[in-house]
């Protein structure tokens, strides 16, 4: 990955992100300049995801920018891969893992053209690094949590990227799963690439994380894991909701004032 | 022809349709109350035609239209339909509109079939089944005490009373399942009996309205008036009697409408729902569009007065320290209307280098910079952002911080009185 | 030898039911096709509401044009029922009324606004309105030779744009955070979708009505769901148990006039769902109850 001298990876700008009219991120401004293995971690309905999901362009930016290598997202998607929660899709769709890997050779091949056998070998690599070649005719429904996950994994592999973004991958997974998944991302960190995860547990992201981001509805603290994961930072993280914000919140939202 | 004589004509053969129309309406928009609260549009829009195969059956077994054995007839087919929905969505993993979408079209399907495959028996035809025959309502009568009253309107009181007295014996108990269904079941609330309660109403009602408004018009009566009276009420009971009132007139203004049109009744009665629907999604204060309009242009308008007035504060701040007043942006269109609107509610008034604050400009301006100032100090404490970066969200939260949350902040930050910029926080006023 | 009195008439007519028969199985092809991904995309009624819509168009179209040519009804009927979706949407975007009860709204008031309108035409004996009535419930006897050219034209255009577009569809349907995530315009790609079910909802009014035309677009995708797990084969399937559905439905219809063509394919279609959900294979309730047994012997 040759990012262009001095731009950073990923760089977030004073940026607010509101559902409807109401603000849910305040004015977050994150630079990732490294590749690594980075995490983004805060209590429920922080709006860690939200973060990401504004990062790829799926929830607009109610203010700031955001940017991938010093450009906007739209210019360089097909350097950005995506690893979505598991509830975002319905299981019993009528396709087999390897027709859900090749999904995400698609970008590359644009309108209209079907994928070959350059593609298909891609997706076979991707799922035999998961460890799911074995599976690959059964249709999704059919596999485990941990297993659906991988598959996700594999997709987002087969988009050939130089930017992981995952979105609470471990949630829901055997233990053996993740172990399998932190692996990969860990091959990946270890390529060079920047893998970016929202993840819930505390325990394994101090383990896991070079560095962290702590989110609670603003950007709390940034750095390395050690130096950010500190009793102070976790108390103002998850010890309680600020009301000031929510209250906020719903003045922007209703186009008036707080109290 | 006067009034009066359109109402006693032929027997007051008007007057019994809308009557009749009236009664059909109330019935449904009470049921309909509680299919729209939980949701349930959809298995209403089902039953109503679902039920068709289940009268057909009872008229070819002897029922007279309208009688007991009809409703019976129509209460066993939503009961089956609703069976056979979640049938397909437990065994055969059909989601639940594509389940419902299967179930209704096959029922309606085999009840038009039956009905003209036994024509000569049955005294339905299909045109009746979809749109219903409001205007001959009249003419199909019993003696009741001497009076010849339509059997129709005999039906749709019936339906009517015994739904009103369900409704008020299980008030709460469908309130309670409406609002949540599982905190309802964990206190012991008989959840699936009173749904299953309310889908025998929906049976009922609809069957009310077979004969006057027809199968698919039914389910405007059911959910029209109730999505209607949902935008102008948040209370369950007045959102009841609400859509009771908007159905009952619309059905009025619908049959004279269709009266004076030459045209069915039943689609005109549908169409005025459609209409008080609208209206309201339109007109209705803070929820309907024209006030969502009004209240976006207020703001944006209060946000170019205050902007201004701020502007002012700053250049005179400026001024004050004795540093050269930057050169301004060139003012807008937008700039210069609030310019002139503040002067002539006397905040500015004209002044050697432009525009001046006077007092009450000074006091409300006041106001919004130290909003602007107490929020940079407070993300500067509670978020992770440099200097720099404090001025672009105060420049629009600043709008939005009220008195009491402005005094929080100022206790939070410590009375400071400067800013993270190192420039005073004016006091509150 | 010269031919029996009475034979030529005979051959004419059938060649006129064959062409219509024809027509009419390339709809039920195509409605089954296309309704594949509104049942995958869970949005399997969102059609009802365009379909009971398109009989203010039909009626509309005709007053304005005074003619009963099928095009210009049909081209009425689309444009209502684009209408009727944009406005759906509106409501579902800017009013507080939940999405169901949106749907039923739209529904029901537009079907009432086209039955005032058919009605309306029909008292006044306007000439030709009576027949409007057979939108209802649908009517191919009426259907002349170059009608059913028509409509087989219109459905062959409509898949083959789904055909060329499965790859994006399938993806869209699937998995529309992805896709968006991963460049396509999600958006135009649901649009599109939207825009064939619409069509052929239209297209389908001949053989079912408005009222039952949605069936159509449900009942053959639903049915070849429980026979398949990959999406080719299902819409092939549901294209094949369409025109099956749809040539009952006529072949009944010719034979008994009164009966109205629409409830006949749908009892067709309905069978056809009734015996896949019974026997298919793995997701059929026969193999689901005998695999449960199974369970419980060991």
């Amino acid at each position: 990955m040759h990012p262009p001298l001095g731009e950073p990876i990923l760089e977030f700008h004073d940026v607010t992100v509101a559902y409807g009219r109401r603000p849910v991120l305040w004015n977050v401004d994150l630079t990732i300049d490294e590749p690594g293995l980075f995490g983004i971690i805060g209590p429920n309905g922080a709006g860690k995801s939200t973060l990401l999901k504004a990062a790829l362009g799926l929830i607009p930016l109610a203010g700031g920018t955001i940017t991938f290598f010093g450009r906007p997202f739209a210019e360089v998607r097909g350097r950005i891969g995506y690893v979505p929660q598991r509830e975002t899709v319905d299981w019993d769709f009528p396709v087999s893992v390897s027709d859900v890997v090749l999904m995400g050779t698609y970008g590359r091949l644009g309108w209209f053209r079907r994928p070959g056998r350059r593609e298909r070998d891609l997706a076979g690599e991707s799922l035999a690094r998961v460890g799911l070649a074995d599976v690959a005719g059964r249709q999704i429904g059919k596999l485990s949590g941990g297993q659906q996950q991988r598959v996700f994994l594999a997709r987002a592999l087969a988009q050939q990227a130089d930017v992981y973004v995952l979105d609470e991958p471990m949630a829901g997974v055997d233990a053996r799963s993740q172990e399998l998944i932190f692996g990969v991302l860990s091959e990946l960190r270890d390529a060079g690439r920047l893998v970016v995860v929202v993840h819930h547990d505390l325990r394994t992201a101090a383990q896991w994380f070079d560095r962290v981001a702590l989110i609670d509805m603003r950007l709390v603290a940034v750095g390395l894991t050690a130096t950010v994961l500190t009793p102070e930072n976790l108390e103002r993280t998850y010890a309680g909701r600020l009301d000031l914000l929510d209250e906020l919140g719903r003045a922007v939202e209703e186009r008036g004032r707080t109290s | 022809m006067t009034t009066l004589s359109f109402f006693t004509d032929g027997g007051g053969m008007h007057a019994w349709a809308i009557a009749t129309a009236a009664m059909v309406a109330a019935g449904c928009a009470l049921v309909g109350t509680l299919l729209v609260v939980r949701r349930m549009s959809l298995v209403g829009d089902a039953i109503s035609h679902a039920v068709l195969p289940g009268i057909v059956v009872a008229v070819l077994a002897g029922g007279r239209p309208g009688g007991l054995l009809v409703l019976v007839g129509a209460v066993a087919a939503a009961l089956l339909t609703v069976w056979l929905t979640q049938l397909l969505r437990t065994e055969g993993g059909l989601a639940e509109d594509a389940g419902a979408g299967v179930t209704f079209t096959s029922l309606f399907a085999l009840g038009v079939v039956m009905v003209t495959a036994a024509a000569s028996r049955i005294d339905l035809d299909p045109a009746c089944i979809l749109h219903g025959v409001l205007e001959l309502v009249p003419f199909d009568t019993l003696p009741i005490l001497g009076v010849e009253v339509p059997r129709a309107f005999l039906t749709a009181v019936v339906v009517f009373v015994m739904l009103a007295v369900a409704a008020l014996a299980t008030w709460k108990l469908q309130v309670f399942t409406a609002f949540d269904a599982g905190a309802a079941r964990a206190a012991g609330v008989p959840v699936a009996a009173v749904t299953t309660g309310l889908l025998v109403a929906t049976a009922l009602a609809t069957v009310a309205g077979f004969e006057a408004v027809g199968a698919i018009l039914v389910v405007a009566m059911l959910v029209v008036p109730a999505a209607t009276a949902e935008l102008l009420s948040r209370r369950l009971h007045r959102i009841a009697v609400l859509s009771i009132l908007l159905g009952v007139a619309a059905a009025v203004i619908g049959y004279l409408a269709a009266w004076r049109c030459n045209t069915s009744a039943a689609g005109m009665i549908a169409v005025v729902l459609g209409v008080q629907y609208l209206a309201c999604v339109l007109l209705t204060p803070d929820d309907g569009i024209v006030a969502r309009l009004c209240n976006h242009g207020w703001f944006a308008w209060r946000v170019a007065c205050e902007d201004r007035l701020a502007a002012c504060w700053r250049a005179e701040e400026t001024a004050a320290r004795g540093d050269a007043v930057p050169t301004l942006v060139r003012p807008t269109v937008g700039d210069r209307l609030a310019d002139g609107w503040l002067a002539i509610t006397g905040r500015v008034a004209r002044g050697p280098r432009g525009w001046m604050l006077t007092a009450r400009g000074r006091e409300q301006a006041d106001t919004v910079v130290r909003s602007h100032r107490l929020w940079e100090s407070w993300l500067g404490r509670h978020a992770d952002l440099p200097l720099d970066h404090l001025h672009p969200p105060a420049e629009w939260i600043e709008h939005h911080l009220g008195a009491q949350v402005r005094r929080r902040i100022e206790a939070e930050v410590g009375m400071r009185t400067s800013d993270p910029h190192g420039r005073t926080i004016p006091p509150e006023p | 030898m010269t031919a029996p009195i009475g034979i030529e008439p005979l051959l004419a007519i059938s060649h006129n039911t064959l062409v219509v028969a024809c027509g009419v199985a390339a709809v039920g092809f195509a409605a089954g096709v296309i309704g594949c991904f509104g049942v995958l995309r869970k949005r399997a009624l969102v059609g009802d509401a365009a379909a009971h819509a398109t009989l203010v168009g039909v009626a509309l179209a005709f007053l304005a044009t005074g003619r009963r040519d099928l095009p210009v009804l049909l081209v009425g009927g689309f444009i209502s029922g684009l209408v009727a979706l944009g406005v759906l949407v509106l409501l579902k975007r800017c009013s507080r009324t939940r999405d169901d009860a949106a749907t039923a709204i739209v529904l029901s008031v537009s079907f009432g606004l086209g039955i005032t309108l058919v009605s309306g035409i029909t008292a006044r004996g306007i000439p030709g309105g009576a027949g409007l009535e057979q939108f209802l419930l649908g009517h191919t006897a009426a259907l002349t030779t170059a009608d059913a050219v028509l409509l087989a034209a219109v459905s062959a255009a409509a898949v083959l744009l789904l055909v060329v577009l499965l790859k994006e569809a399938t993806l869209v349907a699937f998995d529309s955070s992805f896709a968006a995530a991963t460049g396509w315009p999600v958006a135009l790609i649901d649009y599109c979708l939207v825009m064939l079910v619409a069509v052929m909802v239209v297209a389908g009014l001949p053989a079912a009505g408005a009222v039952l035309v949605t069936a159509l677009v449900v009942i053959p995708p639903v049915a070849a769901r429980q026979w398949t797990d990959r999406v080719p084969t299902m819409l092939l399937l549901s294209g094949v148990f369409g025109v099956v559905s749809a040539l009952c439905g006529v072949a009944v219809s010719a034979v008994v006039p009164r009966l109205a063509t629409g409830p006949l394919v749908v009892l067709a279609a309905a069978f056809i769902f009734a015996v896949s959900f019974v026997v298919a294979p793995d997701r059929g309730w026969w193999a689901r109850h005998r695999q449960r047994l199974a369970h419980q012997k060991q």
